[in-house]
């Protein structure tokens, strides 16, 4: 079991690798490239202090070097193994534990770790509130449907689930926000953000107060948290109930299910002591997929909801040009996909006993 | 068993297809598509602001002609030549390196002679000059895609039915041009993505993924780490990457969606072949010696695509809301319409404008739904527990 | 002892599968007494294993119904039963176990606890302790050894002979008063089935349970059964007490299946037989054949009867009595040897740990040393994973050869690149086993069987290929029509039968049958077999035949091959072998065999 950790730890290494190559040189290879010009080009400052600016962003990032130095560059400041790069970009020695430097971002000027750390926690919320719930659903409704082959609740809900999905995630947020959240219609949910301005200074828990009732800390994130996660979640969700569905009926015509028929035990008895656990395998290979997905979708409904998460994050440095923050969102994601292929496989392998790692 | 034959007299792609069709919701899918082609194919015929015959003093003109581009040629030509080499008793793949023979030529000859006038100015057609005149036909929506209607003060948004002197049957946007209209005109760009993308997606996935599922080894070790790169990589990440830094343009994106797209399709080609490489008739087909070819495209290949219908179905879906995605986030195509960028103008301004949400955004959802529809149909069709039903051996 | 245990009267099952009612089950009526083993056997759609299901109504409802009929167990009619009394009787008094035991098992629970399943269920008030000891004590009874640790293990951690003793375990937990046997024994090795068996026979002393048995093999029928019935496309056909039904078959069908049986077929001798002329097919007894001689008269003209699935007859000359003597012979020598496998080994490496380095090898084919001479049938026998499969398609260059050489006539077969061994191609071909995969599902018959023919330069023109591909059909006793059809409008037999033809296709001079009839009726093996024997004759062929049934392996093989784990363990000419085995492994293998014995 070690060792397959380790193997699977060693070649995530190539991978990320691969993935920050790949978006660095699409950066490089864009007109334009990654050179200081760009970054100064449009700002309305007198030619010293621009050359000034210049030579300092050069010095600083290797600007002027042609791309794979700067590549080599900024893996050699993100590795924790590696030389030490003092302010002026001067290289001193080989060290095996300097840390992992991730830049700074050109258009915060802040430290691509801090604005990283302040970002990621809240996409993180907003999926990992997600996943569980869609599982939930999923499962559910499912399960139902198996069982009920056939019946109107079966046709009726497959078919719903195919349109679901085919919902592009855009349009169900621009809907749930012009419709749910707009003075125009019907305001029972708020427009932006993740928590209210006054949230901040409220207690955690709901309760009764001199002046009625107050939402606390809690109450104001959910509020806010619904409509993202309905519209996060409403695509995987679909495709996992359609996928619960197939897996349900699949073991219920199996043949373990009818030795167990044999023994004399009733059809909700065979469902839940045997079919269940043997469905929810597909589901938890599936998962590992799904943290990816998420992760897209958020690009999206962070977006639409001005949640100042990764997802838009991203946009706005793709849009900024910012080359520290493109290629440490790249490989963060990057690492995080990897890793929920990893905690997906293990899962697996608690679940069913006839997989072994060796 | 006894030795009586089974089951009737038809080719295996007939058999498949015809249960494909076997069903209400593909059918409704493929006739949302088949409509999408049609408004593609003769946008310019169904909206714009000229007339589509006029007739003035005794002379009949069709200005429509006169002022169609490259491209509208072009896909009029391609159009046609599809439908006649469908009629054609070749195979599939004759008929398909026909096809793109023909359109190949076709655009070479459109490149040449088609020169419309470079610039278009749409209140002219609203001018004396052409509607003063004997009789004249107009297309069904009597706005072009670009036609900003500033002669009849447009106000930019604006709902449907919402003026009285021009009537537009799903509002404007917020440049004050015809949405329906665009609508139309946007169809070219989605399907064309869907299918230009997928195609080059699938083309490198086949590639890739055939050599990998035959050869094994080192090719298939080297080919899974490429496959692994490009799965993990957040691919609207990448998509936005590319945009933002190469600038935007309809062929540009339609090769980039492709070319981050292509890692489902090796991985199913794989392990089709994988599986193919195990089945007797191929033994057997290597061990009568045949040569290579004959055993990848004839023997192997026409059996480990019926997979592949089913995510190609997918993948244009997938591809065209990539597009529309993208568009979304403003960083689409510019000036030629797309149902994304209609979309991105619903929730500008503190209104909803919900006319620029329900119809680009229900056109969307539409399509997505209908290639959905198909793709499931495929999956149903050939899915082998299904067939056994079909026949009558126990 | 007076009334039986088990009445069927009169069963009907209809299943609907969408288009016309499929009439499984059409009246069939038997009884099984106290302690008594009735057998039900038939060829594949015959409706046995739907009747067996039907007895504790295991079909599901949407798709089978039971139109008419009565089941009666201990005087209570099963299908007049409410859904909670029919669950009552299933397990506790009604035991039923399957055919493939990987897939009967459920794969996420231990054993352990599917065994407690049951009887928990059936005695709710059973404490946890109690049933584990009971559980403990059913696979003590099924001689699993080591039952307390095997208790805790998953279904994938035990042999498949293993597997079924554990179903058994669990069918007999609650002691039930009927168990039924769906071809239980099927899917498992010869020897492995031989123990099963046993084991059942013995737990039936045991306990005095009855058992309903179904199976497709006459001679775990006269292992077995008590009582016999042979059914027929849903029909019973015959039935009745074993010795009766198997020594003195009444119902044409019947008769026809046990002369079907490879130890019932009439050996030809490649003198006595000019080429073209078609097989004789007489129907004899098992006893007589022992005697040395074919039973001539009432018995050949009772061969008309059977339809188009039979070989047209011609009448046996008398002097042909000495056939089965004298022909044992084959008259090749030992030094036209047309194939030579010199210290084969193909090994499969096993690649663990971080870096995956190669720890082991599974040896597929280990140093194999064989000489197949010019025109004999060479059967290679041997249970699944000894390698007999590995080593067909190693000779054909379709497995990677590790070590050893091969050669075809003088020539070196190993070694070559893929076009210096096209020409030799043409010398061997092989025909598969599946007829579900053997032929590209894509192509018409005509392309199957012409296009190996183009490659390699035989037919100057199409239209001669489409005429020796016409001509090998017509070999096949396939109509010139095929040609023009698609794989999936023939039926199991007449593909296997197209497979052969393209084998032909090269007019080859070695041809691998690996397990060609192992899929297939007992009747349709008949008639493949005798096919095989006939071309043989005509294009004095040599071939390699692999299986696992002894009973083909007698009637058709001129030299035998053990092998056990990857090393031939015997070989020699077949009656020896068969006749006087050396090795003790090939002694218990024959010995496993199930024999049509005749009380």
């Amino acid at each position: 079991m070690l060792t397959y950790l380790l193997r699977r730890l060693l070649l995530m290494i190539p991978t990320l690798l691969g993935i920050t190559i790949v978006v660095f040189s699409v950066m490089a290879a864009s007109p334009g490239g990654i050179s200081a010009q760009t970054l100064v080009g449009g700002m309305d400052m007198k030619p010293q202090e621009k050359q000034a600016l210049l030579d300092y962003y050069n010095k600083r990032y290797g600007l002027d070097q042609p791309p794979p130095m700067q590549y080599l560059r900024w893996l050699n400041n993100v590795s924790p193994i590696g030389f030490v790069t003092d302010e002026q970009g001067q290289r001193g020695a080989f060290s095996f534990s300097k840390g992992m430097d991730l830049g700074t971002s050109f258009q915060y000027g802040r430290p691509v770790g801090d604005i990283l750390a302040e970002r990621i926690p809240i996409t993180l919320l907003l999926n990992l509130v997600t996943i569980p719930l869609t599982y939930l659903l999923a499962i559910m409704i499912g399960m139902k449907s198996a069982t009920q082959r056939g019946s109107s609740f079966d046709v009726g809900a497959s078919l719903s689930m195919l349109a679901l999905w085919s919902i592009p995630t855009m349009l169900a947020g621009v809907l749930l926000l012009g419709f749910f959240a707009n003075v125009q219609h019907f305001q029972w949910f708020p427009t932006a953000g993740i928590s209210s301005r006054e949230a901040l200074d409220m207690p955690f828990l709901p309760h009764w107060d001199d002046n009625g009732f107050v939402r606390g800390f809690l109450l104001d994130r959910i509020w806010h948290l619904i409509l993202p996660v309905i519209c996060l979640s409403y695509g995987s969700f679909a495709a996992l109930a359609k996928l619960t569905r197939t897996s349900i009926l699949e073991n219920l015509h199996a043949d373990y299910a009818r030795t167990a028929r044999a023994k004399g035990l009733a059809e909700d008895e065979v469902l839940w002591k045997h079919v269940f656990r043997n469905s929810l395998l597909p589901l938890i290979t599936v998962s590992a997929g799904l943290l990816p997905s998420l992760l897209a979708g958020s690009l999206i409904v962070e977006n639409i909801f001005s949640i100042n998460g990764m997802g838009q994050l991203a946009v706005e440095a793709v849009k900024g040009r910012d080359r520290e923050l493109v290629l440490s969102i790249t490989w963060v994601s990057g690492f995080l996909t990897l890793i929920g292929y990893l905690i997906a496989d293990f899962c697996y392998t608690l679940a069913d006993p006839r997989v072994s790692y060796d | 068993m006894t030795d009586a034959a089974v089951s009737s007299r038809q080719s295996f792609a007939a058999r498949i297809w015809r249960r494909t069709l076997d069903g209400v919701g593909v059918k409704l899918g493929l006739a949302w598509v088949g409509l999408l082609v049609f408004c593609a194919v003769f946008a310019p015929f169904i909206a714009n602001s000229m007339p589509l015959l006029i007739s003035r003093n005794g002379e009949i003109s069709a200005p429509v002609l006169n002022y169609l581009a490259i491209e509208d040629v072009w896909i009029l030509a391609g159009f046609f030549i599809a439908v006649a080499v469908s009629r054609l008793q070749l195979s599939g793949g004759s008929k398909f390196m026909l096809f793109l023979a023909g359109t190949g030529v076709a655009a070479l000859i459109a490149h040449v002679t088609v020169q419309p006038p470079a610039l278009v100015i749409y209140d002219d057609f609203r001018s004396a000059e052409y509607t003063q005149a004997d009789w004249r036909i107009m297309p069904p929506i009597p706005y072009a895609p670009g036609d900003y209607l500033r002669d009849l003060g447009s106000k930019g948004l604006e709902a449907p039915f919402a003026s009285d002197s021009h009537l537009h049957w799903m509002g404007t946007e917020e440049n004050g041009a015809d949405v329906f209209s665009r609508m139309i005109h946007a169809c070219r760009i989605s399907l064309s993505i869907g299918f230009i993308a997928t195609g080059i997606a699938l083309a490198i996935g086949i590639v890739v993924g055939g050599l990998m599922g035959y050869f094994s080894g080192v090719v298939d070790m080297l080919g899974m780490r490429l496959v692994e790169i490009f799965e993990d990589i957040p691919t609207l990440f990448l998509l936005l990457t590319f945009v933002a830094f190469f600038g935007r343009s309809l062929y540009m994106m339609m090769v980039i969606i492709g070319v981050t797209g292509w890692s489902g399709y090796a991985r199913y080609v794989r392990s089709e072949f994988l599986k193919l490489r195990k089945q007797d008739y191929v033994q057997a087909a290597i061990a009568s010696g045949l040569p290579l070819q004959s055993i990848l495209f004839r023997h192997m290949l026409p059996n480990g695509v019926a997979p592949l219908l089913v995510a190609v179905s997918f993948g244009v879906a997938g591809a065209i809301l990539s597009e529309a995605t993208l568009s979304f986030l403003g960083l689409g195509v510019v000036d030629a319409p797309s149902w994304g960028a209609m979309l991105d103008q619903a929730v500008k301004s503190s209104t909803f404008n919900w006319w620029m949400a329900v119809f680009p955004g229900g056109a969307i959802f539409m399509t997505v739904f209908a290639y959905n529809l198909i793709g499931e149909a495929f999956r149903d069709a050939i899915d082998p527990k299904l067939s056994r039903r079909g026949g009558s051996e126990s | 002892m007076n009334q039986p245990l088990l009445q069927v009267r009169n069963l009907r099952t209809y299943l609907r599968t969408g288009g016309e009612p499929v009439k499984a089950v059409e009246d069939i009526s038997f009884d099984i007494a106290q302690g008594e083993t009735f057998c039900l056997v038939g060829e594949s759609g015959s409706g046995k294993s739907i009747s067996a299901l039907s007895v504790i109504r295991l079909l599901p409802e949407d798709i089978a119904s039971h139109p008419s009929g009565e089941i009666l167990f201990n005087g209570r009619d099963l299908l007049a039963l409410a859904d909670a009394e029919i669950r009552a009787v299933r397990g506790a008094q009604i035991a039923m176990i399957f055919q493939e035991p990987m897939t009967s098992l459920n794969p996420v629970l231990s054993i352990g606890e599917q065994i407690i399943e049951a009887l928990q269920l059936h005695y709710p008030q059973m404490a946890m302790d109690e049933a584990e000891q009971r559980a403990v004590t059913a696979l003590i009874q099924v001689q699993i050894p080591n039952p307390g640790e095997r208790f805790r293990d998953y279904p994938h951690q035990l042999s498949g002979g293993q597997r079924q003793r554990v179903m058994i375990a669990m069918a007999l937990a609650c002691q039930p008063q009927l168990l039924i046997a769906d071809e239980p024994t099927t899917a498992l090795d010869v020897t492995v089935q031989a123990e099963i068996l046993r084991l059942m026979r013995q737990l039936q002393d045991d306990t005095g349970m009855s058992m309903l048995f179904i199976t497709h093999d006459f001679g775990v029928v006269s292992q077995m059964a008590h009582s016999v019935g042979v059914m027929q496309a849903g029909r019973l056909v015959e039935s009745g007490l074993s010795p009766d039904v198997l020594g003195h078959p009444q119902h044409e069908y019947t008769r026809r299946l046990l002369a079907s049986l490879p130890e019932n077929l009439p050996k030809p001798s490649k003198n006595t037989f000019p080429s073209g002329q078609n097989l004789v097919w007489a129907e004899t007894n098992k006893a007589q054949h022992h005697q040395g001689g074919l039973h001539s008269p009432t018995a050949s003209s009772a061969v008309g009867v059977a339809a188009n699935s039979l070989l047209p007859q011609s009448s046996l000359p008398a002097d042909a009595v000495a056939l089965e003597v004298s022909k044992t012979e084959p008259t090749a020598s030992s030094d036209d040897v047309l194939l030579q496998i010199r210290d084969l080994k193909v090994w499969f490496p096993v690649k663990k740990g971080l870096l995956r380095r190669t720890v082991d090898y599974v040896k597929a084919v280990d140093e194999v040393s064989l000489d197949i001479p010019r025109g004999e049938i060479v059967a290679l026998v041997g249970e699944s994973g000894c390698g007999k499969t590995t080593l067909g398609r190693a000779v054909l260059q379709l497995e990677p050869v590790t070590a050893g050489s091969i050669a075809i006539d003088g020539q070196q077969v190993t070694g070559l690149s893929q076009r210096e061994l096209r020409p030799l191609r043409r010398k061997m071909q092989i025909a598969f086993q599946d007829p579900q995969s053997s032929l590209n599902p894509r192509l018409l018959v005509e392309t199957t069987l012409t296009e190996p023919m183009q490659v390699h330069g035989i037919g100057a023109s199409r239209d001669e290929r489409i005429e020796l591909a016409a001509q090998l059909l017509d070999d096949m006793q396939l109509g010139r029509e095929a040609l023009w059809r698609y794989p999936h409008e023939f039926s199991g037999g007449q593909r296997q039968r197209i497979g052969l033809a393209r084998a032909l296709a090269l007019n080859p001079e070695f041809i691998v049958c690996d397990e060609i009839t192992s899929a297939l009726d007992v009747s349709v093996q008949a008639e493949i077999l005798q096919l095989l024997l006939d071309i043989r004759q005509r294009r004095d062929l040599t071939l390699l035949f692999i299986t696992h049934n002894i009973g083909v392996v007698e009637y058709l093989s001129d030299r035998t091959v053990v092998m056990y784990k990857g090393k031939i363990v015997e070989q020699g000419m077949s009656a020896q072998v068969c006749g006087s085995p050396q090795h003790p492994y090939t002694q218990r293998l024959l010995a496993a065999v199930p024999r049509l014995v005749l009380k």
